[in-house]
């Protein structure tokens, strides 16, 4: 039994709120008629190559890469499409949307499955598959293992710190084996040596399923307990947690040897190799306490959010209905309504009342919370009065490129700043050239 | 559906807020208001409730005034209240703490915009306002109530309007005492003892005496993660180190330092004073240099100064310090480390030794 567990400096502990954390997968229905966002990846929207009219299967490419990197859609069920409409995505843009109406026959269009890919054969087909970063950035996975330099280690990210989000949890105890699979597959894919599953220390279960599945393994997969802390799953604070390697400002973890990612990423890889499965759908937990029936759903990509919200309203209204979440408290995107469908990107979805919702700012009282905790050692306190002074320059100098916005700093602060609100609009005024 | 709210991430804020912080200090304050009470009596406990009347008054009306939001609801003015109170003599005619507790507020702490904005640590400033504007009455101490004697805790209300105290009752404070010891050269732990100086058994600002019930609430304060307890730490650290260093001659070094620590407002200072928020650097660095200079400040002031305000004189100067100290800047997370090999180029870089730049530039005329 191990006591002390590996972790990053700094950061801050929100109370975790893992109410779903025991229930199980439960495979959603499809609805009627899904859209299926074009962009949700980074990188170039996807072109769509089917009509109003055509016949889909589950499975058949609605949508192919626009360029390197973008990735490919897939249809998430059998029947017909209805056509391309542009609609609101969980990230607060627009985008094209091809909707299929669906004809519950679910007749598959899938790939052949892959014995024994060689690493080339395995970047192929997680290319052909669409597959992108699960965790939420949605980077094209395809892109990530393009080797460049040599990687020694691969990264699996099973940290899920965000409050409330319990998906990865429950793929990982219940299809632990499937998880391992994927990180031995990645590992090759880039020429590692061995694959480190990192898990957060709240998440028992999952880890002892995965440390079960890695001795059933014949490959060097092994799964590490990580400290329970906010944010251990950010890309650098896990590199260093595991490996020690600090991944220098404005670096990626490759250049220090490591490529990371998502075990929901890794679960999709070993479904596309074994099964030939292309990405069409997710797990995904609803939760937060205007939510009636929480729960952990396999949900098809398209599937519109207020449709995931009749399903699951059980006895409440949505008059006490005050805020939508789409993905974490920490760093997920507010919803202005539920027209917006679920993406490959989408873990979560938080439906919070009054009680949930943030207080009114006050004067700062300079107590160096936000600076002491800040996990990328920033002082977002005197970012934020240079955001007020409009001095932008100013924040340049104060490193603020290399935040990655995880909203520790507003989290503690006890006067209740828009910190990463201010950090995010001087990087934004930045990007437009406002100094 | 009626509207949702949106807003930017996070969503979620910590349950601390401003006034559960300043009713934490309050809490860390209360065993040293006990042990005053325990100590002195009731006359000082009458000071420190027109120290916090007039504090909140103060800030009130100045909000009102300058028509700016309504902020006694915070506590920040009570705090500074009790305090200033506790940092007084126990027995002081009832208007020292009304004017420090104006002064407090008014000029330290609105004028430079109210909480978090202060220069300086207002009670701290108040002090040493005081003490310059009332030294007679500043430096004068009692001796703690002593109930077998007959008296009882409501003893010093007579003397309280009295502006200078019958000499009868008063008492040199252990301090004093030090500092006859560095000119005469003789034993400074002569007459004092240390379990009355940790318990507070001795002459002393109202609330500063007890080192115990300092503790108790400076320890409460790094449990609930109020201060940043590395400051101190290093306060308290530095000031042993440089008592020590600053003594090696004396032939008394263990006398001196346990007499410094136990003595004057160390402890109160350090958990309690130095730690002010706005006028503490945050960064690990920036927090260093503070600790250190708080204590080198306060021994050489101890030590050479004519007047034993080493604590107050040192956090006042080392709170005017903080902004430079805040100047210097904490490289983000993964910045690569610079090697000592790295280090001493860009030093050869800048300051080039002279005889090889003439060197070079003799071949160059050569060829």
């Amino acid at each position: 039994m191990q006591f002390v567990f590996k972790t990053f400096g700094r950061g801050a502990h929100p109370p975790a709120s893992k109410i779903t954390a025991e229930l199980p997968l439960v495979v959603m229905d499809a609805p009627e008629r899904l859209s299926v966002p074009l962009s949700q990846h980074i990188g170039a929207p996807a072109v769509p190559v089917v009509q109003q009219g055509d016949e889909v299967r589950v499975g058949t490419l609605i949508a192919d890469a626009a360029g390197f990197v973008s990735a490919r859609v897939h249809s998430p069920v059998s029947g017909r499409v209805a056509g391309i409409v542009k609609r609101r995505t969980p990230s607060g843009g627009t985008s094209l949307h091809i909707e299929i109406d669906n004809d519950f026959n679910y007749t598959e269009d899938l790939l052949p499955p892959l014995s024994d890919p060689s690493p080339e054969e395995i970047r192929e087909r997680v290319r052909e598959c669409g597959i992108v970063g699960m965790g939420g950035a949605g980077f094209p996975t395809h892109v990530k293992l393009a080797p460049k330099g040599k990687t020694d280690l691969f990264l699996l990210n099973g940290a899920e710190c965000e409050p409330y989000i319990t998906c990865d949890c429950r793929l990982m105890t219940e299809r632990a084996g499937e998880v391992v699979r994927g990180a031995e597959l990645l590992a090759k894919a880039v020429g590692a040596e061995k694959a480190v599953i990192g898990v957060e220390s709240n998440k028992r279960e999952a880890f002892d399923a995965l440390t079960r599945a890695c001795a059933d393994s014949s490959a060097a997969v092994e799964a590490v307990m990580l400290r329970t802390k906010y944010p251990q799953g950010a890309e650098k604070q896990l590199v260093f947690a595991l490996t020690g390697r600090r991944v220098p400002p404005g670096a990626l973890p490759a250049d220090v040897g490591c490529v990371v990612d998502n075990v929901h990423t890794a679960y999709a890889v070993a479904r596309a190799v074994d099964k030939g499965e292309p990405l069409f759908e997710r797990a995904l937990t609803v939760s937060g306490g205007e939510t009636g029936e929480k729960g952990n759903f396999f949900v098809r990509i398209g599937t519109p959010f207020d449709y995931i919200r009749e399903k699951t309203r059980g006895e409440r209204s949505d008059d006490d209905l005050v805020k939508v979440i789409s993905g974490g408290p920490m760093m997920g995107v507010a919803q202005a309504d539920l027209t917006p469908c679920v993406a490959k990107t989408t873990s979560s979805l938080l439906f919070f009342g009054e009680k949930e919702a943030a207080e009114e700012p006050t004067q700062c009282i300079n107590c160096g919370r936000c600076i002491r905790q800040c996990p990328m050692k920033l002082a977002p306190r005197d970012i934020e009065r240079a955001v007020l002074a409009k001095d932008f320059a100013r924040t340049e100098e104060l490193y603020v490129s290399s935040c990655m916005e995880c909203g520790v700093c507003s989290y503690v602060c006890p006067a209740k700043r828009p910190l990463v609100q201010a950090i995010r609009l001087a990087k934004k005024s930045l990007k437009e050239g406002r100094r | 559906m009626k509207n949702l709210r949106v807003s930017s991430s996070p969503h979620l804020t910590s349950p601390a807020n401003t006034q559960r912080i300043m009713l934490d200090v309050l809490i860390a304050l209360s065993p040293a208001v006990i042990a005053m009470v325990l100590l002195y009596g009731f006359y000082p406990l009458f000071l420190t409730v027109l120290s916090v009347a007039t504090a909140v008054f103060c800030e009130w009306v100045f909000n009102v005034i300058t028509k700016r939001t309504q902020s006694v609801r915070d506590l920040s003015a009570v705090v500074t209240g009790v305090i200033l109170a506790l940092n007084l003599p126990p027995v002081v005619p009832f208007y020292v703490p009304i004017v420090g507790a104006a002064f407090a507020i008014i000029i330290v702490k609105m004028l430079f915009g109210g909480i978090g904005r202060n220069f300086a640590n207002p009670a701290i400033t108040a002090r040493i306002f005081l003490m310059l504007a009332w030294t007679g009455v500043m430096t004068k101490f009692v001796l703690p109530v002593d109930l077998s004697d007959g008296a009882n805790l409501f003893v010093y209300f007579k003397q309280g309007v009295e502006i200078n105290l019958p000499d009868a009752i008063t008492t040199a404070t252990p301090l004093q005492t030090v500092k006859e010891a560095i000119s005469s050269g003789g034993n400074p732990a002569e007459g004092l003892n240390a379990l009355d100086m940790f318990l507070g058994r001795i002459g002393g600002s109202a609330g500063e005496v007890s080192t115990l019930a300092v503790l108790i609430g400076g320890i409460y304060l790094a449990v609930r993660r109020v201060i940043d307890v590395k400051i101190p730490v290093l306060y308290i650290g530095s000031t042993a180190l440089f008592t020590a260093i600053f003594f090696a001659d004396s032939g008394y070094v263990g006398e001196y330092v346990w007499t410094y620590l136990l003595g004057g407002g160390l402890m109160f200072g350090a958990f309690f004073m130095a730690t002010d928020y706005a006028t503490s650097p945050k960064t690990p660095v920036a927090v260093v240099i503070y600790g250190l200079g708080l204590g080198f400040l306060t021994v050489i002031i101890r030590k050479f100064g004519t007047m034993n305000e080493g604590v107050s004189f040192a956090i006042l100067l080392m709170n005017i310090v903080t902004p430079l100290l805040e100047k210097i800047r904490r490289k983000p997370f993964g910045t690569p480390r610079k090697s000592v090999k790295d280090i001493t180029d860009a030093v050869k870089a800048k300051f080039p030794r002279k005889h090889v730049a003439a060197e070079e530039g003799g071949e160059s005329v050569g060829r």
